[in-house]
């Protein structure tokens, strides 16, 4: 039972990650129609932006707050850049823009920076255990469910009680009719960039308090996921994005502890192969977008 | 005029476009961007040093000038076997390939119709040279390395290991489960074993699962590179977990020795060890001279070896036919090198060499332990 407990806490954490980063995604698909692939290029950016703190000095939560600032710079630099000259643009277009950004990010964080992965040292402290109910329990999950919790809490609120959020909402229903209404629709699409940039932010200053280390390759792979769980909740839907990525999170964590060995290679397909299944019974999502478009 | 003009501007070209007759043309597999290139950069970079060495003294065994045909693969295998086949269009008679076995065994491939010696930077599986009589590691194999450190473990009295491996390499697979055989045939006792794949998000359920483990390992065992050791050993340490970790030479690199207290202590097999007055030292001073940069890791020098093998390989043949010159390499016997001396005769082209055991010390310094060929006896075969 302990062990059963201890497991849904890492899936908890691994959730919340893919949660954040599942939302980034849905808030500017759903917006901008964009499946931005380059996402994950933002999360990276965030792990430099800590290894260059740290390296210049910076103690490590001033160096965790730089990393954050430089995901969301680099977010709101990619939608000026990239992203606003190809407004109205289809899909397929914006895809593959996104891939080259992507790409483009890539080539100059091996290049500029380094192709190895760069050590990132933190105290010995924040990698320390606690007890909780007889349980062992890392800090580090622990740190990464609060502020997971913390985050798409002060979102969520954002997003209901301000003007801005409010017309962000408003943009992912129905973004013409806000630009008819007065709204300015640069404004909105900014700010959701940035929203998406701080919450590959936060990700990637967890991601990097749990592994330990940057590379250029450091988001893809999270982002990809991230992805199949915009998917798996309902492409354009934010509650759906965070309810998929604690599902992948979930079923990630679960099929990692309790497969047998022999079939353990398999894992990656049996998750994939669980998700086509849902998406089978609920096409649409597990919540999906108001608007019903299908994922 | 201009017909004359025309046909001197081809011949000039033409001149341009072809090697002298005696240069020795040898092209290079080196990624520029994705997981090999941490690799293949340092090799590469030690390779292209000692060549430029040689050069500089009249080529080869002081006679054959080296030509260097470089193109990146992008850690793409299908890129890779394209890349050999236009550097053997273009004459190369010897490639060195990526630091890994599954690139090096697709470029064998394409390499096996004219027996053109394919030589891996730094892949250790020993699987890769099963390909075919023309192909060769050039680093200590995992099975050495395994059984090096496997005879250590036993002595420093380790009675039960959990193996972590990943079935998406023949390294991060083969490694472990070497270890676990020579471990085993010294008495030892593999109590569990993992299975991750690479770039996994997250260690932290496998740490649990090891947390639970009806029989509690004294020693862990990984060959995971990066950057899935770093999350791994940090999943572990934060885990609250402090067993011994052992691993493979991929441990040996300043990514992993700067990961601060998670890491120390932490034992990992390797190539070779700069001692003090040693060639390999020697080799430190002269390439931080020449370029500015510090070879912090075994992949630069055993670049420059492979430039030694290739040269000795080549005065044994007595010519640079292909076909002679990969015949000459696998009766190469106590061959010199920089890093240490290596012996392809007897073996299947995975060069039996010295493996050097370190450890990571509490200031992130790479701490010598013993240096030692394997005991064939409990060789694990491939």
């Amino acid at each position: 039972m302990d062990l059963l407990l201890q497991q849904i806490i890492n899936a908890l954490s691994l959730g919340g990650i893919y949660a954040m980063l599942a939302l980034g995604l849905a808030i500017v698909f759903s917006i901008v129609r964009l499946i931005n692939f380059a996402h994950g290029e933002i999360m990276t950016f965030g792990g430099y932006g800590i290894f260059l703190a740290m390296a210049f000095g910076f103690p490590p939560l001033a160096a965790l707050t730089v990393g954050i600032g430089a995901a969301l710079m680099m977010a709101l630099a990619m939608e000026r850049a990239a992203f606003r000259a190809m407004r109205g643009a289809d899909v397929v277009s914006l895809l593959i823009t996104s891939f080259a950004v992507s790409e483009i990010l890539k080539v100059l964080f091996q290049n500029g920076i380094s192709a190895r992965p760069v050590p990132i040292s933190f105290p010995a402290s924040w990698s320390g255990t606690y007890q909780l109910a007889g349980m062992n329990i890392g800090v580090a999950p622990t740190v990464s469910i609060l502020v997971t919790l913390t985050s798409l809490s002060l979102l969520t609120l954002v997003l209901r009680r301000t003007s801005i959020g409010m017309a962000m909402r408003a943009a992912a229903e129905d973004f013409e009719m806000l630009r008819m209404l007065g709204v300015r629709a640069n404004r909105v699409v900014a700010v959701s960039f940035a929203v998406s940039g701080l919450l590959a932010g936060v990700a990637a200053v967890i991601w990097t308090a749990q592994r330990g280390s940057v590379d250029p390759v450091m988001g893809f792979f999270p982002v990809l996921k991230a992805f199949i769980a915009t998917v798996l909740g309902g492409l354009g839907s934010l509650s759906g994005a965070v309810a998929g990525g604690f599902v992948v999170g979930l079923l990630e964590v679960l099929t990692q502890a309790f497969l047998p060995d022999g079939v353990s290679p398999y894992r990656d397909a049996i998750v994939l192969g669980a998700v086509i299944a849902i998406l089978l019974v609920r096409p649409d999502g597990l919540l999906p977008a108001g608007d019903g478009s299908r994922s | 005029m201009k017909t004359k003009s025309i046909l001197m501007a081809s011949a000039i070209a033409a001149l341009a476009g072809t090697a002298p007759a005696d240069e020795y043309i040898i092209g290079v597999m080196s990624a520029q961007s994705g997981y090999l290139a941490p690799y293949d950069g340092p090799a590469y970079a030690g390779f292209q040093f000692c060549i430029d060495e040689m050069n500089a003294n009249g080529g080869l065994n002081g006679t054959t000038p080296v030509k260097l045909i470089v193109k990146d693969t992008r850690s793409d295998i299908a890129m890779g076997v394209q890349v050999v086949q236009e550097m053997i269009d273009d004459g190369a008679e010897f490639i060195v390939s990526s630091a890994d076995a599954d690139p090096t065994i697709a470029a064998a491939q394409i390499t096996a119709a004219d027996m053109i010696p394919t030589m891996t930077f730094a892949g250790t599986a020993p699987v890769l040279t099963q390909v075919g009589p023309h192909v060769f590691g050039s680093y200590p194999a995992d099975n050495q390395q395994a059984a090096v450190l496997a005879v250590y473990a036993r002595e420093q009295g380790f009675e039960n290991v959990w193996l972590v491996k990943s079935p998406d390499s023949a390294y991060t697979l083969g490694g472990p489960e070497y270890f676990g055989t020579a471990f085993s045939t010294l008495g030892g006792n593999v109590v569990g074993e993992s299975n991750y794949s690479l770039n996994q998000p997250d260690f932290s359920a496998i740490v649990t699962t090891i947390q639970g483990a009806e029989t509690a390992p004294d020693l862990i065992v990984t060959w995971a590179w990066e950057p899935d050791f770093p999350a791994f050993i940090r999943a572990l340490r934060g885990a609250g977990l402090d067993t011994q970790v052992m691993g493979g030479d991929v441990l040996d690199t300043p990514t992993v020795r700067g990961l601060g207290d998670v890491v120390s202590g932490v034992i990992h097999t390797s190539g070779g060890y700069p001692d003090e007055g040693s060639a390999y030292a020697d080799f430190v001073d002269r390439f931080k001279a020449a370029t500015g940069t510090e070879p912090d890791n075994n992949y630069y020098v055993n670049g420059c070896d492979i430039a030694h093998m290739i040269e000795q390989a080549v005065a044994a043949a007595g010519t640079t036919d292909p076909a002679a010159v990969s015949e000459a390499m696998a009766g190469l016997e106590n061959g010199q090198a920089v890093m240490s001396n290596f012996t392809f005769a007897g073996t299947d082209r995975m060069p039996l060499r010295d493996v050097v055991v370190a450890r990571i010390s509490a200031s992130g310094e790479k701490e010598f332990i013993l240096r030692q060929p394997a005991d064939l006896a409990i060789l694990p075969a491939p």
